[in-house]
């Protein structure tokens, strides 16, 4: 750095608020922004760059010169985590640089035919220009581009950027002595030539010298840059754009203004530059040309060096913001505000702790106890500081859904997260706070079955804590050692890309209920956090995020939360079952200790997979009664058996096919084929279950269950290499199991005697609905009457539609929807999945509604305990199943959407049989990305399949 | 230190009121003392004073006035009066009871004529609607008694208009429930708490409840109100109670942070008269 540069910046002024702060990346022009000309030493800017990028910036360099021009005066190569890309050649050409060296990662090449017609236009605008008097010249064939001279003449030959006015004012000098109106007409020419060429989308550009004719320009580097940051986990209100031709030039927007893409609009955008022409209202006049940049980048490297918070996006759709501490309501925004990582879970308490407060650490699969009482282990914790403060009024704690962070502002301001790319990584900043403790040597704490290993660093008066939880402490110091190598940017960097990556395969867009939109991704949120990915996935009913209901695992993890993962993430599909497949053996000690052949899994399980269900239970009414699910709500089986065929459907994973799935639908089968009861005329009956309507105990012939074990038998029977009596006896039961479906009326009854019993329509009684209408009723009544709980027979329509009856949906909608109380917190969301299949948008989004919001709202006043991670997988279900109507069918899938008229279009992003999509749908029709996807109009359905 | 009144009338209500004031006193490890205003003669209050072995201070002015202004007194935590003179007289209060007990703006307990009245109140009972004003009533014990555990049963019905919308596995439901109903709505902490839940009309079975679980106390948060169609839960439980029951003044809050329990004392211009004992 030269003393004369030095100088200036010193006497530069201090940078505006919107600048002064910390931005996760840089977008850059390059000649004028932050460089002078092509002769300048950049070796400043370089030590800046790779600095930055040591500490966790993501900048990337826009420019039309090609990319020598740029790395041979740059030359940087940073070593991450922070990336650095050269977007060249007017958007054509993208390279990253990194300590490997400089290598292209993407290109967009022309075709012959557009290479021609590239050389039709330049000769074609040469030509209409010469036949107005001015003497024009295409100077070179760059890449996807063709450059015509404005002013092939000596004195022009290559102006320096500080002759801008100069070189303009000649140029439109020249053009008006030949009739044509500046700048701009030369465009226009040079525009209906490329039209004229058949150039779809073509670029006209000038900046002064020559008119440019391209396939790309700035905006598509522009665009590519965001897309990569977006895949980063940057969103676009955390990037800094800079350039120095913001303003327009010659009655042509300045070449920068293409950087201002749409993508790019809560961006921050500022020009270095002269601008004489002024600069859009969008973008922050700095002057001062590229020392200016260099201030802005010194001042980015300050904040990072002395550690400070990354900033969350603020983007309200993917914002949760909670103000205070609400003594009512401060568990329930505990469990909201949960970050979680698939291994571990922890509650957005306030870091000083609160009087209201409910901290609690979870680590999956890690049980303490016997019997009911098994419940998870609470954790030590790793985010509470050891000098609590009570939270003032004045904390806001700001959870970003995109990248999994929760910021914490108020007595201290603190970033904390769990790494979803190291799950069981923690990570928290602290900023510089007068009352923060001591700093404290590394440490482990334990709790049954758990260590966590923590470390402390204090740094300019702020903390930052690594930890990692593991079942050893060697495993944990291990963690911990290999995070503090990485260092707390680089696990941001991981983490925040892992959460991008998890959404790009999983988010939903609904267009025209913005309200409805952050509800969604809270609960994609928390079904992605709450699910490992490796080994196996012990998924309880509250997910990580409390020990409602200790944690134990449900037909809710298999029906509810597994059929989300299986579209978006199959991995951690397949870790839920292995959770099953390990729990194998203690499922056939179930089945043979009642006598029984092949496997029983239990209603609530646990660590060893024994059943851990309560047997008792106090009702809101005072009694205490028996319960009797352990016992009798066998549809369980059943439903492992669908996950696995769901997971299937979806990945067609061969391996899983051809070996734990196999065992599962074979060991299931078995259980029901030796649990039905034949009677004297041959039909098959299972006596004495609970179906999912649990008002209603013990009954015979459950439709739902029924139903689900006869698919079971039949999708066992259908593996190879079976022996033949069992697959013959598997497919006679299968035949023989009556499902109490009436031809007549189309309506399947419920369990044997349902219709029989007293025809209360608790639409027509309760005050409202959802209702426990056993609550209201007394258990009683509610027995002896046609009232649900839940959807049962409805069940088999969203689960099972190729299982029943053609065409049974509606009377069997009419007839059980107003009996059910929806008085199940998993009820809401199959209905609104049923009612859009049926149209019914009305009633649907109201259901729809009701699930999306029932804990944000706490609607069953236990959210504080947790959330409802199977809700908050029926409402994916609901969106994805009953609104686009998406069924894997074979090899490919089949759409058959259903959009309210309040929705403009419903965009989903999953991944079929490995291959990642993006179904959009609109009113006027189906469409899929990337272009790998073709879909097809087929009757009343699209065909969606990989090419 | 403090003091927990008993306000004595001629009524059969007497012994009654002393025996709760004492309890109250017990529990709070306050003073007591009776306290007349004599309308018809003193010879009943005196002679239940004196058989209790507690002082009795003698009042002057209209009663209703003169019950306030002594129970107004900044060391006073509690109010102890009659329901009403006998079993079958005014429901659910005697009007000298209800005009006290709106006016007076500190606990005030209630005693029925016929009241079954511990020795201590070694259980109390504490209805909570599930509202923020109803959940500062215990506070008053919290506040008064300090560090004193208490066995408190606390009770929520279920009425129609607040029955939840789900209940999944009761079984896990049902503890969880109420875990997080008494971290929001019994935030004071009495030591041992339990919550009992039953479905149907809250004046109907606060009673019942409370004495299905022997308790010896009722203590229920109200406004003060007892107007025609206000205050049903208090004059349910007023009619139908045989246990003394204390009506502890809580504000309409929607905030917690806005909550004071108990309302500031109103300045009092003592004279030598009524400031003296007798």
């Amino acid at each position: 750095m030269s003393a004369a540069s030095a100088s200036r910046r010193r006497r530069s002024p201090a940078l505006p608020a919107t600048v002064a702060r910390r931005f996760e990346a840089i977008v850059f022009d390059w000649d004028g922004t932050a460089v002078p000309d092509r002769a300048a030493d950049a070796s400043r800017l370089r030590e800046l760059v790779e600095r930055l990028c040591s500490h966790g910036l993501h900048l990337g360099v826009v420019t039309g010169t090609h990319v020598e021009n740029v790395d041979r005066q740059l030359g940087a190569r940073p070593r991450g985590p922070g990336r650095l890309h050269l977007c060249v050649n007017r958007g054509s050409e993208v390279f990253r640089a990194d300590g490997d060296g400089l290598r292209l990662v993407d290109r967009r090449q022309a075709t012959a035919a557009e290479d021609a017609a590239l050389d039709a236009a330049a000769a074609a605008t040469v030509e209409a220009l010469a036949q107005c008097g001015v003497r024009a010249a295409v100077v070179s064939q760059r890449l996807n581009r063709r450059k015509i001279d404005l002013i092939p003449e000596p004195e022009w030959q290559d102006p320096p950027k500080a002759r801008i006015g100069e070189l303009l004012a000649a140029v439109e000098q020249r053009l008006r002595d030949a009739g044509l109106a500046g700048l701009p007409a030369a465009v226009e020419l040079a525009e209906g030539a490329a039209s004229e060429a058949g150039l779809e989308d073509a670029r006209v550009s000038s900046d002064a010298k020559h008119v440019e004719i391209g396939l790309t320009d700035k905006s598509d580097g522009a665009r590519w840059l965001l897309a990569e940051l977006a895949r980063c986990g940057v969103g676009a209100g955390l990037v800094l754009i800079a350039g120095d031709e913001f303003g327009q030039l010659g009655g042509l927007p300045g070449s920068d203004s293409l950087l201002l893409v749409p993508e790019a609009a809560r961006a921050t955008a500022v020009s270095v530059g002269a601008e004489p022409t002024g600069t859009p209202a969008d973008v922050l006049a700095l002057g001062g040309g590229p020392d200016r940049f260099l201030e802005l980048l010194a001042d980015q490297l300050a904040r990072r060096r002395r550690g400070e918070l990354p900033e969350l996006d603020p983007d309200p759709a993917w914002t949760l913001t909670v103000d205070g501490v609400d003594p009512l309501f401060e568990r329930v925004h505990e469990s909201l505000l949960t970050l979680a990582d698939g291994r571990l879970g922890t509650r957005g308490t306030p870091l000083g702790g609160d009087a209201a407060a409910d901290p609690g650490c979870y680590l999956a699969g890690a049980y303490t106890g016997t019997g009911p009482e098994t419940a998870l282990v609470r954790c030590p914790e790793w985010s509470a500081l050891s000098r609590p403060r009570p939270a003032a009024p004045a904390l806001r704690r700001r959870l970003d859904l995109r990248t999994g962070l929760l910021r914490q502002d108020g007595p201290a301001s603190s970033l904390l997260f769990s790494s979803l790319a190291r799950p069981a990584t923690v990570a928290l900043r602290v900023q510089k706070t007068p009352w923060l403790a001591p700093r404290r040597e590394s440490r482990v704490l334990t709790a049954p079955g758990v260590c966590a290993a923590l470390a402390d660093t204090r740094r300019d008066g702020g903390l930052e804590r690594l930890g990692a939880y593991r079942s050893t402490e060697d495993e944990a110091r291990s963690a911990l050692a290999s995070a503090e190598a990485a260092g707390f940017e680089q696990l941001l960097a991981e983490h925040r890309e892992a959460w991008a990556a998890r959404w790009a395969d999983a988010d939903v867009v609904i267009e025209g209920e913005p309200e409805l939109q952050l509800p969604v991704r809270l609960a994609l949120y928390h079904l992605i956090g709450s699910v490992a990915d490796e080994g196996e996935a012990a998924v309880g009913a509250r997910g990580l995020s409390g020990d409602g209901y200790h944690g134990h695992v449900f037909w809710d993890s298999d029906v509810f939360v597994l059929p989300f993962l299986a579209a978006t993430h199959p991995a951690a599909a397949r870790a839920m079952l292995e959770y099953r497949i390990r729990r194998l053996p203690a499922a056939r000690q179930a089945a043979l200790h009642l006598g029984r052949a092949g496997a029983r899994f239990p209603w609530e399980s646990a660590g060893d997979g024994a059943d851990v269900t309560p047997t008792l239970a106090r009702l809101p009414s005072g009694e205490t009664v028996a319960i009797r699910t352990g016992e009798l709500e066998e549809h369980v089986v059943g439903d492992v058996a669908w996950a696995a065929a769901c997971y299937l459907d979806w990945t067609g994973d061969d391996l899983f096919a051809a070996g734990p799935a196999r065992e599962l639908f074979a060991e299931t089968a078995r259980y029901w084929a030796s649990r039905v009861r034949l009677d004297a005329d041959g039909r098959a009956h299972i006596y004495g279950v609970i179906g999912p309507d649990e008002y209603h105990e013990p009954v015979d012939d459950n439709a739902f269950t029924n139903v689900l074990a006869r698919w079971n038998l039949r999708r066992a029977a259908a593996v190879d290499d079976l022996e033949e009596h069992e697959r013959a006896n598997w497919l006679a039961i299968a035949d023989a199991l009556v499902d109490g479906y009436d031809e007549a009326s189309g309506i399947y009854e419920q369990f044997a005697g349902f219709f029989a019993l007293e025809p209360l329509i608790i639409e027509e009684i309760a005050p409202r609905r959802p209702i426990a209408a056993d609550v209201l009723l007394g258990a009683e009544r509610i027995a002896g009457a046609q009232v649900l709980k839940q959807a049962d027979v409805l069940m088999l329509h969203h689960l099972l539609p190729d299982e029943v009856a053609r065409g049974s949906l509606l009377p069997n909608l009419d007839f059980y929807e107003p009996r059910t109380a929806h008085g199940s917190s998993l009820s809401p969301a199959v209905h609104a999945s049923l009612l859009a299949r049926a149209g019914r948008y009305r009633s649907a989004l109201a259901a729809l509604r009701v699930a999306a919001r029932l804990d944000l709202d706490d609607l069953t006043a236990s959210t504080a305990g947790g959330v409802h991670l199977a809700t908050m997988g029926g409402v994916w279900q609901a969106l994805a199943f009953g609104f686009a109507g998406v069924r894997p069918a074979g090899d490919r899938l089949r759409v058959e959407p259903r959009l309210p008229p309040e929705w403009n279009a419903l965009q989903i992003a999953l991944r079929f049989h490995g291959t990642p999509l993006q179904l959009r749908i609109e009113r006027q029709g189906v469409s899929v990305t990337p272009s790998r996807w073709t879909v097809e109009r087929a009757d009343e359905h699209w065909e969606v399949t990989a090419t | 230190m403090n003091k927990v009144l008993a306000a004595l009338d001629n009524s059969l209500a007497g012994t009654a009121v002393v025996a709760t004031a004492q309890a109250l006193a017990e529990l709070f490890a306050a003073e007591i003392e009776a306290v007349h205003v004599p309308t018809n003669g003193d010879r009943s209050a005196r002679g239940t004073a004196e058989a209790a072995g507690v002082p009795l201070r003698t009042l002057s002015g209209p009663v209703v006035e003169a019950l306030v202004e002594a129970g107004e007194a900044p060391d006073v935590v509690a109010l102890v009066v009659g329901a009403r003179g006998t079993p079958a007289g005014r429901r659910p209060l005697g009007r000298t009871a209800a005009a006290v007990a709106t006016a007076l703006r500190k606990p005030i307990v209630v005693v029925p004529p016929d009241a079954a009245v511990a020795g201590a109140f070694r259980r109390i009972l504490v209805p909570l609607e599930g509202s923020l004003s109803a959940s500062l009533s215990p506070a008053w014990i919290a506040e008064v008694a300090p560090g004193r555990t208490v066995d408190a049963v606390a009770l929520h019905i279920h009425e129609e208009k607040s029955i939840p919308a789900f209940t999944d596995q009761p079984q896990h439901e049902h503890a969880a429930w109420s875990r997080e109903f008494l971290r929001r709505y019994l935030p004071s902490g009495l030591g041992a708490v339990r919550l009992e839940t039953r479905v149907g009309h809250t004046a109907e079975l606060v009673p019942r409840v409370a004495e299905e679980h022997d308790c010896d106390l009722i203590v229920l948060g109200w406004s003060q109100e007892l107007s025609t169609g206000r205050a049903p839960v208090v004059r349910g439980t007023l009619e139908r109670s045989r246990l003394p029951v204390a009506l502890v003044p809580v504000q309409p809050v929607t905030k917690l942070e806005d909550a004071i329990a108990i309302p500031p004392a109103r300045t009092v211009e003592r004279s030598s008269a009524t400031s003296s004992r007798s």
